[in-house]
């Protein structure tokens, strides 16, 4: 393979050479003028991309963010409370509060607490700026993880990535804007990841751990020889429909589409070379628990969210688990001790890593669930906690972020919040203007109205900006 | 607070556009009503009068509250209203500092300007709103120019007059084989054949192109063409799309009805009164015509489904959604905007949008099934015996409730089991990959001699502990009778007979238990698993746990667990135990030896075990099993008995419910009733209420919507068919004809097709008709030199086909595509179906037909359908938004259905014997033209350059020359079928 063939740019150009096209339909085809070139900010702002951390099914809070010594004082004790999950259920007439299974301590320079779910999580506390007055809009998974993902917990709408690739385009116009990272689906299906309303090139692009991450892209002609010989007869017999259907001006759809194959050239080598980590260092890999060869587990996902990271993708999204065997602990909340131990290592990883790689400045790192888990259940000894939407903790990391603080508080008990509230719709204006975009104006007019990511609601959490 | 935020950037974004000569009432409803609306309403609104007030008409805000009137016409300063919003008086600040910031002062200048000016304030549903033109009556435009060559019809007259009068230069006619290209895709969504293309040039008739489209009307194809552009509209699926997407059954019926509907031509207004209230026209028609009136209801009972955790807590959305999709489609309007408060900007009151509720709560839909009830009901029959079918659900419920009874019996019996309390003689824990002997663990008896009496049981139990995976455990058992001759030993006594069809898996003396609760045998067993020879495996209707035996001589390495020969494998579930028994024949003392051994090193943290004596086991299980064989016997006959089911079909479809009002939801919120509304025609149509109250009043809305007077329904479909033939709308939005919609380009010629539209009795037909014959549909899609704006219909818009004019291209050239119509789809059977927001139903059903008949699921789209932009399966579509992605050039690159057709392709082209030939038939099959002599020899020189890399290439060089003219023809054929002349009109 010549090394003007590895280029895409290359590729294009010397077949464009070759060929009788007019000027102005080559000045098209070279043009970076797509749905998906840079746009700039509403304002300047550090954060440059966003890897975006969902962790499906609802962890508990206070097991993980959120310390309640009171809690661990007044197990079983009964409780009143007019919850959306104990509502006309039957064996849940009574409440009780349960205490956390996890005990906490302080950590890093700034003193925040963090479990011992978390251990490897904790010592970069210094780098995080947590949220423990997070709540939602519904206490159930569909709707709260559309609503953590679209800002709608009902309807169809577009999701934040889609919205954030919209709002600044991309940098790597051979890899797509948003990449979602998910072994399987989680709650709501593909709909978490849709442009919905948006243009299709902000769609949330599915990559799948293992053989073919990206759908097509493994090469299927047995050399990349074959396949330019493919592409060259395909290229000219574009080029010569174009100079004859259009004029001097060339034909955006038509030079769009023969583009289009620009990249897609460009993905079959790039996006294998992106998800290839025979050249990451044993000690990069030791960093997110990850043993040369594997091609699955969070690990890996946090390592590739990191390597996209690196190729401009704008957002990067990772799923822990999909909408079974996740976080729901309502059997056990001793299974966290095994969800938390499968992330823990691999988001201070992907911390740690960025920070080295000078990354974490200008990257956006967001931690987050749908919702928490009651504080309490049925019984004083059940072992599982219950869907908990009116207080839970989120955290984010990294471009234009305070280090190191706690914001925001839950009552004595973890049960609502009780001071400076992030409602996921806040989170959102939050995670917009990170990016340098005003929540209330990346607007997009759709059937007679203009859609925000933040509906009519949102307000930006000023006091963790950096 | 919130409203506040989205109030202000309103209006500073409508400020800075408004001119200074605006009239009072512009001025008015522009920047005051939305204003009081938002920060106002709420409290001193028809909900809530805080302290007395009103603000939303000028009589009460003269009148006042508890503190007096709060307007004073032409005095703001003298006004309360101007006090309180400008925070003068302490005691009176509004909005109150809970519910938002003090207003800006840009908005409380134009408040002020509006009191000052005489404080206008016309009534909602009056005023500018009323005169916007859609809302006008159809008028019928004289036509501005006689036919002519240039005017064909008199489409033509109005898009001349609009073009001659900007002065812009008019492309020419298109060529005859992009005409017949584009009027075949256009109609029928295939390309012609070359044989038509053929016939229709060498016509010279002068109504050629006439005829060309008569036959492609007439074409069944075109009914799955035009119903789909339909189904778009109606966001139709085939599941549910709430949390768990259960299937829908039978929906398919209604997208057949939409097919075979649009081949027919039936008349729009009767197409749509059967969608909306076909069960209720169906009386005293022939059987047959019946269930057709009756599944054109499924129209309706496509609405999607929310929440699903409970049956009925969110049909409230449903009907939401109904209302919504009703809007759309028919009167292209928004009307679901009124769920909460009176629509903003159209003359819709939450009254009109309740008063169409009621009318959808008194109707009873199709229920597809949902997390909590798992069965699909209320399933209308429409052919078949009724009382038959009656009969046998009667006797089925019978049947199913005496599985039910044992099924209860045996958990009882088995609950019994498990709470026999077990001696534990020896327990262990290895780490990954570890190993370890009975004696090792802190066996209890000494010398592991154990003395038992006949029926007891020794259960040596396998626990995944914290981290399952990985845990496959090979497990060595042997036993011998002390001072007696007999000896057992777990691989000797099992393997040769473990793929014995056994019932379960007993074996002799010998049984493997899933002991995730309840101890249960496994009942399922597979012969080489996984296509490994003698690896045997049984399970019980989980996928784990399971127990394996591998019987060959020769060890294996599967994944990374290593398999010793002749050994017994056990795997224990992701939360539960599996484990291996042995019952003891007589009474007596004997010695216990054994071993544990993780086989497999990754992953994991290793297992767990423990050896138990259980008294009196063998009884309890006999019990257990004898209750087994009862609820397997029940199972059974319940079973063949469904298979009994008498042949009724059923349609998704909708019924007459319990007539009623609906109250109003005060903001959208079904448990805050305000209330009641009539059922009733939205006022913006006359607002009669229904005729019937003991009916739902589906009937009335049907002849309300449908009525050759309403303003909206023919302009709205002319609209659409419009569009359906030149890519874009005389109105861009199809669905919002409403003030917030785009204003039509051609006012005068969408109100003459909507006249004709309705002149010629409601016939889709006749405007395909009307606009393909005329000039404007004709003409080349060549750039105009002078940079013409194609809206103005100077020249045809070059368009690419869509997802399914695309995929049955596909199979259509490469001679595979299923021309017979579809019908249902391979949902797994209605019995089997447990599908949970954790699990939901995932399907995607492989199919040759055309792609009308693709199962659409609302959970997850159809990946080809996504890919190349289908229908939004969640909401209505009235656009095809096409996007040009590289994830659609990969499909054309590597994807395997795009290979394959073009293999099949090729082999169409090899068929014949001379490469030229082969490279003209493609030719003229794929592009519908002949090559020219340099295509001719292009192609050769691509399949001659494959084929020689092929045979010099290290990865092919092995390869017959047989496969390495198909490689290379195939890659011709892709080369074709993913040029941009094929995929784009024209």
């Amino acid at each position: 393979m010549s090394c003007n063939a590895c280029s895409r740019r290359g590729f294009l150009r010397s077949f464009v050479a070759g060929s009788a096209l007019m000027p102005g339909i080559m000045s098209q085809l070279l043009a970076d003028e797509d749905p998906l070139a840079p746009k700039q900010p509403h304002f300047p702002a550090k954060a440059k991309r966003v890897i975006f951390l969902f962790m499906t099914g609802g962890v508990s809070h206070v097991d993980t963010f959120d310390p309640k010594p009171q809690l661990f004082a007044d197990h079983g004790k009964e409780v009143k409370a007019d919850h959306p999950e104990i509502q006309n259920r039957p064996g849940y007439e009574r409440i009780f509060l349960k205490k956390p299974q996890w005990e906490f301590a302080k950590h890093g320079q700034c003193g925040t607490e963090v479990s011992t779910l978390f251990p490897f999580v904790a010592e970069q506390v210094d780098d995080i700026a947590l949220i423990r007055s997070m709540n939602t809009s519904h206490s159930n998974h569909f709707n709260a993880t559309l609503g953590m993902h679209t800002g709608s917990f009902t309807f169809a709408r577009p999701s934040m990535g889609a919205w954030v690739s919209y709002g600044l385009g991309s940098e790597n116009r051979n890899l797509p804007s948003f990449m979602v990272i998910a072994p399987r689906m989680t709650y709501a299906g593909a709909q978490v990841w849709a442009s919905d309303f948006l243009p299709a090139e902000h769609q949330g692009t599915h990559v799948l751990p293992g053989g073919e991450p990206i759908a097509n892209v493994a090469r299927r002609a047995a050399s990349t020889r074959l396949q330019e010989i493919e592409l060259a007869a395909a290229q000219e017999m574009n080029a010569e429909h174009l100079a004859m259907r259009a004029g001097a001006g060339g034909d955006p759809l038509l030079t769009a589409r023969m583009r289009s194959f620009q990249t897609a050239f460009g993905m079959q080598t790039e996006a294998p070379e992106a998800f290839d980590l025979a050249k990451e260092s044993d000690a990069t890999l030791a960093l997110y628990g990850l043993k040369r060869g594997q091609t699955s587990g969070f690990g890996w996902q946090c390592l590739m969210a990191r390597r996209l990271a690196e190729r401009g993708v704008r957002f990067v999204e990772l799923i822990d688990t999909g909408s079974s065997e996740n976080w729901d602990s309502h059997g056990d909340m001793m299974d966290h001790a095994r969800l938390a131990k499968n992330v823990d290592q691999p988001i201070a990883g992907l911390l740690k890593d960025l920070k080295a790689r000078g990354m974490l400045d200008d990257t956006l790192v967001v931690w987050t669930s749908e919702f928490g888990r009651t504080p309490f259940n049925n019984k004083a000894d059940a072992k599982g906690r219950e869907h908990h939407s009116w207080a839970f903790s989120s955290w984010l990391a990294g471009g234009g972020v305070k280090r190191g603080i706690a914001y925001g508080e839950s009552d004595e008990h973890g049960m609502r919040v009780a001071r400076d509230g992030v409602h996921v719709h806040d989170f959102h204006a939050t995670i917009l203007h990170l990016m340098g975009m005003d929540h209330k104006r990346l607007t997009y007019r759709h059937s007679g109205r203009d859609y925000r990511l933040t509906d009519v609601h949102g307000d930006v959490v000023k006091a963790i900006l950096a | 607070m919130r409203g506040m935020a989205l109030t202000s950037f309103v209006l500073v974004a409508l400020s800075g556009s408004l001119a200074a000569s605006e009239s009072g009432e512009e001025f008015f409803e522009k920047r005051v009503r939305p204003m009081l609306h938002e920060q106002c309403e709420k409290c001193h609104g028809p909900e809530k009068q805080k302290g007395g007030l009103r603000v939303d008409s000028r009589a009460a805000l003269l009148k006042g509250g508890d503190t007096g009137p709060a307007l004073v016409p032409g005095d703001a300063d003298g006004s309360l209203l101007l006090k309180a919003v400008r925070h003068l008086d302490p005691d009176l600040k509004m909005p109150p500092a809970k519910e938002g910031p003090k207003l800006s002062d840009a908005v409380i200048g134009d408040l002020a300007a509006w009191v000052k000016a005489g404080a206008v304030f016309p009534a909602a549903s009056a005023g500018v709103v009323a005169k916007h033109w859609a809302f006008e009556p159809v008028t019928n435009p004289p036509v501005p120019l006689p036919l002519s060559d240039e005017v064909k019809t008199t489409v033509d007259a109005f898009v001349l007059a609009k073009l001659r009068a900007a002065g812009v230069k008019i492309a020419p006619a298109a060529d005859k084989r992009t005409l017949i290209r584009r009027a075949t895709y256009d109609l029928t969504g295939l390309p012609p054949t070359p044989e038509e293309v053929d016939a229709f040039i060498a016509d010279a008739s002068p109504d050629a192109y006439a005829k060309l489209v008569e036959r492609l009307l007439a074409s069944p194809a075109y009914g799955e063409r035009w119903g789909r552009k339909w189904l778009d509209v109606v966001r139709y699926a085939d599941s549910a799309g709430d949390n768990s997407d259960y299937p829908a059954p039978n929906a398919w019926r209604y997208r057949n009805y939409v097919i075979n509907a649009f081949n027919q031509d039936m008349p729009y207004d009767q197409f749509l009164r059967e969608q909306l209230a076909g069960d209720l026209l169906a009386a005293g028609l022939p059987p047959e015509k019946a269930a057709e009136h009756i599944v054109a209801t499924g129209y309706l009972a496509v609405t999607r489904r929310f929440g699903g955790s409970k049956v009925d807590a969110d049909f409230y959305l449903s009907i939401e959604d109904t209302i919504d999709t009703v809007g759309k489609s028919v009167v292209g309007l928004t009307i679901a905007c009124a769920r909460c408060h009176n629509h903003k900007y159209d003359p819709i009151t939450a009254r009109d949008f309740y008063g169409l509720y009621g009318i959808f709560s008194s109707t009873r839909f199709s229920f597809p099934g949902n997390e909590e009830a798992q069965r699909p009901r209320d399933l209308v029959p429409i052919s078949g015996n009724v009382a038959e079918l009656k009969a046998f659900e009667a006797e089925f419920s019978k049947l199913d409730a005496e599985v039910k009874r044992v099924q209860t019996e045996l958990n009882e019996k088995r609950k019994a089991f498990a709470a026999s309390v077990p001696v534990k003689l020896a327990s262990g824990d290895i780490p990954n990959g570890g190993k370890q002997d009975f004696g090792v663990g802190d066996l209890a008896e000494p010398e592991s001699l154990v003395r038992m009496k006949a029926g007891e049981m020794l259960q040596l139990t396998i626990n995944p502990k914290m981290d399952y995976g990985a845990d496959s455990t090979q497990i060595e058992f042997e036993i011998a009778e002390s001072g007696g001759t007999r000896t057992w030993s777990l691989s000797r006594d099992v393997v040769e007979h473990f793929a014995d069809p056994h019932d379960e898996s007993r074996f002799g003396a010998w049984c493997f238990l899933d002991a995730t609760a309840a101890p249960a045998l496994f009942t399922r067993l597979e012969r080489d698993a996984g296509k490994h020879a003698g690896l045997h495996v049984r399970r019980g209707s989980a996928e784990f746990p399971l127990v394996e035996a591998y019987t060959s001589t020769t060890p294996i390495k599967i994944v990374n667990a290593s398999l010793a020969p002749r050994s017994i494998i056990v795997h224990p579930a992701p939360k539960g135990d599996v484990a291996v028994a042995w019952e003891c024949p007589a009474d007596g003392a004997f010695t216990i030896k054994g071993r544990v051994i993780d086989i497999d090193p990754g992953g994991g943290d290793g297992i767990a075990w423990k050896l138990e004596r259980r008294p009196g086991i063998s009884t309890a299980l006999n019990a257990a099993l004898d209750a087994t064989k009862l609820r397997d016997a029940a199972t059974k006959k319940r079973d063949e008995f469904a298979a009994k089911k008498p042949a009724v079909d059923m349609a998704y479809a909708v019924a007459e419910g319990k007539p009623a009002n609906a109250r109003v939801h005060k903001r959208g919120e079904p448990k805050e009733l305000g209330d009641e509304v009539p059922r009733k025609n939205i006022d913006l149509f006359g607002g009669q209420t229904i005729s019937d109250p003991a009916s739902s009043g589906r009937l009335d809305l049907a002849r309300w919507f449908t009525d050759a007077k309403n303003p909206l329904t023919a302009r709205v479909m002319a609209n659409r068919i419009w569009l359906g033939h030149f890519g874009r709308g005389i109105v861009a939005t199809p669905n919002d004809f409403g003030t917030r919609g785009a204003p039509p380009t051609h006012p005068e010629l969408l109100d003459h097709l909507a006249t004709k539209f309705v002149e010629s009795g409601w016939s889709v037909k006749a405007m395909h008709r009307l606009i393909m014959l005329s000039a404007a549909y004709q003409r080349s899609s060549a750039p105009a030199t002078d940079g013409a704006p194609s809206a103005d219909y100077a020249r045809f818009d070059r368009r690419r086909l869509d997802a399914e004019q695309i995929r049955d291209t596909l199979l259509d050239l490469s001679g595979e595509l299923d021309r017979v119509p579809g019908a249902g789809h391979p949902f797994p059977a209605e019995n089997t179906w447990g599908f949970t927001q954790h699990n939901p139903f995932k399907a995607v059903y492989d199919s040759s037909k055309r792609s009308v008949y693709l199962m659409n699921q609302r959970i997850q789209r159809h990946p080809f359908l996504a890919l190349f932009d289908g229908a939004d399966t969640n909401m209505s579509t009235p656009v095809r938004n096409i996007s040009t992605v590289p994830t659609q050039a990969l499909f054309f690159l590597n994807n395997p259905f795009f290979h394959a057709r073009s293999e099949a392709l090729a082999k169409r082209m090899l068929s014949l014997s001379d490469d030229t030939q082969r490279i003209a038939f493609a030719y003229r099959l794929c592009l519908q033209r002949a090559p020219s002599e340099a295509e001719i020899k292009r192609a050769k020189n691509l399949v001659a350059a494959y084929h020689a890399e092929l045979a010099s290439g290290a990865a092919t060089a092995s390869q017959s020359v047989e496969q390495r003219t198909l490689s290379s023809w195939s890659a011709l054929a892709r080369v074709l079928l993913g040029s941009n002349e094929l995929l784009y009109l024209d």
